[in-house]
């Protein structure tokens, strides 16, 4: 099925959770409300989009968009080598999405990603801990109010002294 | 034994000395490679710069069997408490060189999840500038640890503390 027929369909069998279809650089960009994220996915991969090339997130504050939050999903065609991007929008209140673990291993990781710098639950996901910053870490820094130098996160550590007692001038 | 026999084979010296001597030409490193300094880190191990010249090729990667640590990379927040952990597991005496823009200062990475600099933490005795250093300088800087280690001076050393 081309990409062309896939997204008509899609667009007719989800009517009101499909806001808007772009096109970028040539590619097609359907953006969707988040909660049938797992469903839209699973019509593109029935009609050969077998391919999860990379999930992503965007935060839409200072840009405007749909909702605040955006989780991008790249799919590629390995037989007709097309290319189409979902934009799955969730909002500030209600930060959850469906996870789509159960249709590409491969995105385990990727919303693991995603929830520690975005905080986006990710439901059905079968562990979601943070992947990256440590488990006690409070926050989800790619979010734009979160500041770029952190909350003093750095400067928490114990201050370890020469232990002998060796004079301490060599600094 | 005669006078001359004596005078050929005997030396005197300071035993602050020979085990100044002794220590600064067999310096066991414990490398703690993070990121792309730990890379030049190896090539300074290689053949062309080879720091085994300087004694300091037994390369250990358990803490409890060096005496430098060479930090070489950039040090997250979540890898602090781990460096912490490890410069407390080695032996004293024990020295700390810092590789790199990124172990001594943050380099580029002005971020919240990278240490500004590992000296805010833990003591530190050579800094190795660059990014990343040569593996020349990776030599010099060794060089320059040597002729510390080689002015340690035992009356610095101040009884250890006792756990009470
Ligand atoms: S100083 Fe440069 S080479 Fe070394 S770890 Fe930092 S970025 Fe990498």
């Amino acid at each position: 099925m081309s990409l062309a027929d896939t997204l008509s369909q899609i667009k007719a069998t989800f009517p009101e959770t499909v806001f808007d279809v772009t096109e970028h650089a040539g590619e097609k960009i359907i953006h969707i409300q988040g909660l049938v994220v797992l469903d839209v996915l699973g019509e593109f991969q029935k009609s050969g989009f077998n391919f999860l090339a990379d999930i992503t997130a965007v935060d839409n504050m200072t840009l405007g968009g749909f909702e605040r939050f955006a989780v991008v999903y790249h799919l590629l065609s390995q037989e007709t080598a097309e290319r189409v991007t979902v934009k799955a929008y969730v909002s500030e209140e209600n930060l959850i999405l469906p996870s789509v673990e159960s249709l590409w291993k491969t995105a385990d990781w990727q919303e693991r990603e995603i929830y520690d710098l975005f905080g986006i639950t990710f439901e059905g996901h079968p562990n979601l801990v943070r992947i990256m910053n440590p488990d006690d870490f409070e926050g989800h820094p790619l979010r734009k109010d979160y500041p770029r130098l952190g909350r003093k996160e750095r400067d928490n550590f114990p201050i370890v002294e020469r232990r002998i007692g060796r004079k301490a001038q060599r600094n | 034994m005669q006078h001359d026999d004596v005078k050929s084979n005997v030396l005197t010296t300071t035993l602050e000395s020979a085990i100044n001597w002794g220590r600064k030409n067999s310096l066991w490193p414990m490398p703690f490679g993070t990121a792309c300094c730990g890379i030049e880190f190896m090539a300074a191990l290689a053949a062309r710069t080879d720091i085994s010249r300087f004694g300091a090729e037994a390369i250990r990667f358990s803490p409890r069997q060096s005496d430098l640590l060479i930090v070489a990379g950039r040090i997250s927040i979540k890898m602090m408490p781990v460096l912490i952990r490890i410069y407390e597991q080695m032996p004293e005496p024990k020295w700390v060189i810092s590789m790199g823009a990124c172990a001594s200062s943050g380099g580029v990475f002005d971020t919240y999840s990278v240490i500004q600099g590992i000296d805010r933490f833990i003591p530190v005795d050579v800094y190795i500038p660059g990014c990343p250093p040569r593996p020349e300088g990776v030599v010099d800087g060794l060089i320059k640890l040597q002729e510390l280690v080689d002015k340690e001076k035992f009356s610095d050393y101040a009884p250890p503390a006792t756990n009470s």
